[in-house]
């Protein structure tokens, strides 16, 4: 199997990174999330831990309306949704603004879950279905046992965003320079990968990382780092990256299949 | 019709000031009503390109205020009645106002206006966040690096998130000859990053410097400029019309903008 020209991270500079990769993984679960559960539509948002180090309002709203328009196509028309926010707290002005965004991208919120009193009186105010769990029972269904469903996005992934997922990650568009998926599976990027990819982040070296177009800031299989090669390449073939005893490597997707 | 259209581009010192003055005028100039709205709070600038300086009493501020009415606070063109000029304050900063003041003083200038720009300053901030509050489109300007493209990639990306989905984009400061000789991002390089419909291009050119320096917007000037053009061309393609890119020496570059054009509407 041929290696690309591609610059494997020396082992010190691997493990200089590791340290780095660490507060990433344990950050896992904070990003806003669409799930199906026995046939209804979840949209969860990430609990409140430290508010100072947490997801801020304008930053959650920010990534549900990129999730929404990342998933356009493939939202039922009028779908009711269940919005799970655990122990975090929303205003009626919040709630509004959810339900505001999700009926642009023709949902309908219709319930809350909520375990903060406080949530549950805005969201009966405002006229939701609200279901009060305790903090136990939902902690237990946003724990993530295995890997969660694979997140297709069909979007251009652009500077300064970072998409989180525990599960594998598709990105069905360009994964521009300056922007980062950090994903727990696989990374497939079918368009430009010129961002940075992280596969299996939870320590799988087993994950992949594949691209149409290869010319990546950064690789990180689990605990692995590459960095692109100085000059990119002129021609460019449908990719894969992964874990060897010497490093990241990549090979042409035609030959990796072959193996 | 009107539309209301922010001028920004994330990085400083692109050509947001310049291109929401010329494109002004220009729109003026075909016989539109157009209200320029700096939101660059605390350092305004527009006034100072329009030559307007001396002529403002009152600012956004003090009609939020309520200290004057909007009418009064709006200045006139000296050269073109069809455009007025809504000064931003310079005394105050960012945080002086909200998204929601912004988009209340847009909205009572729509009913009189075809076009409102909204001059948007650097940066992703509270600024940035007014100035695109009562935006239903966006005009995108960037230049033909790096790191300017990377903050427009950012900024387009914030403009998705806020629901702001009409996008153009203006690549300012092009030297085709570099571009030729390899040593500047091509039109090409830009948009395949940025993914978004081209609306100009604007060739480098020290006439900008000098227009800009004596108040004067480029698309005034008796002496055409190929800036000038480009701008008025830029004018007319806001209008609906389709007008031919300017042929700036990469004539193949061209003919594939205006390919993807045709793919990408």
């Amino acid at each position: 199997m041929s290696a690309d020209s591609f610059t494997t991270a020396s082992a010190s500079t691997a493990s200089e990174s590791i340290p780095e990769m660490v507060p990433a993984v344990s950050q896992q679960n904070e990003q806003v999330q669409f799930r199906t559960e026995a046939g209804q539509l979840l949209l969860v948002l990430p609990a409140e831990t430290d508010p100072a180090a947490g997801l801020g309002w304008s930053d959650l709203l920010q990534q549900l309306q990129q999730r929404l328009s990342a998933g356009k196509r493939f939202w039922q028309f009028q779908a009711p949704v269940h919005l799970v926010v655990a122990n975090r707290l929303l205003d009626g002005r919040q709630l509004g603004a959810i339900a505001e965004s999700l009926a642009a991208a023709q949902l309908q919120l219709k319930r809350v879950h909520t375990s903060r009193r406080q949530t549950a009186v805005a969201a009966a105010t405002a006229g939701y279905s609200v279901e009060q769990d305790s903090p136990s029972a939902l902690n237990q269904a946003t724990a993530a046992s295995a890997l969660a469903d694979p997140l297709y996005l069909q979007t251009t992934v652009r500077s300064g965003v970072e998409v989180r997922h525990p599960g594998t990650v598709v990105i069905v568009g360009d994964l521009n320079p300056g922007s980062a998926v950090v994903a727990d599976g696989d990374v497939v990027v079918w368009g430009r990968l010129r961002g940075i990819a992280h596969a299996g982040a939870k320590g799988n070296r087993q994950c992949r990382i594949m691209a149409l177009q290869m010319e990546p800031t950064q690789l990180r299989i689990a605990d692995q780092v590459a960095r692109g090669p100085a000059t990119p390449p002129t021609q460019f073939q449908a990719e894969v990256a992964y874990v060897t005893p010497g490093g990241i490597q990549i090979v042409q997707a035609t030959d990796f299949s072959k193996n | 019709m009107n539309r209301v259209i922010v001028v920004t581009s994330g990085k400083g010192g692109v050509g947001k000031t310049t291109c929401t003055a010329n494109l002004g005028m220009a729109l003026a100039r075909l016989g539109r009503q157009v209200a320029l709205v700096d939101a660059d709070f605390g350092l305004r600038n527009l006034d100072l390109l329009l030559g307007l300086e001396n002529r403002v009493v009152y600012t956004a501020i003090e009609v939020l205020a309520g200290e004057c009415r909007l009418e009064q606070a709006l200045v006139r063109d000296k050269r073109h009645s069809q455009l007025v000029l809504l000064p931003a304050a310079q005394n105050r900063n960012k945080d002086a106002v909200t998204p929601e003041q912004m988009k209340k003083l847009v909205e009572d200038l729509k009913p009189k206006f075809d076009y409102i720009l909204i001059d948007s300053p650097a940066g992703i901030e509270m600024g940035f966040q007014n100035a695109i509050a009562a935006a239903s489109e966006a005009v995108v300007v960037t230049t033909p690096e790096i790191s300017a493209v990377r903050d427009a990639d950012r900024v387009v990306g914030l403009l998705e998130a806020q629901r702001v989905e009409k996008m153009h984009l203006v690549i300012n400061r092009l030297r085709p000859a570099m571009v030729q000789a390899n040593d500047m991002m091509s039109v090409q390089d830009v948009q395949e990053i940025l993914s978004i419909p081209l609306l100009g291009v604007i060739p480098d050119d020290e006439r900008v410097i000098v227009s800009t320096n004596r108040g004067e917007p480029l698309v005034l000037a008796e002496e055409r400029s190929q800036a000038g053009t480009a701008f008025e061309n830029i004018a007319r393609r806001m209008e609906g019309e389709k007008v031919e890119f300017i042929d700036l020496n990469v004539s193949q570059d061209n003919f594939l903008t205006r390919l993807r054009r045709l793919f990408l509407g």
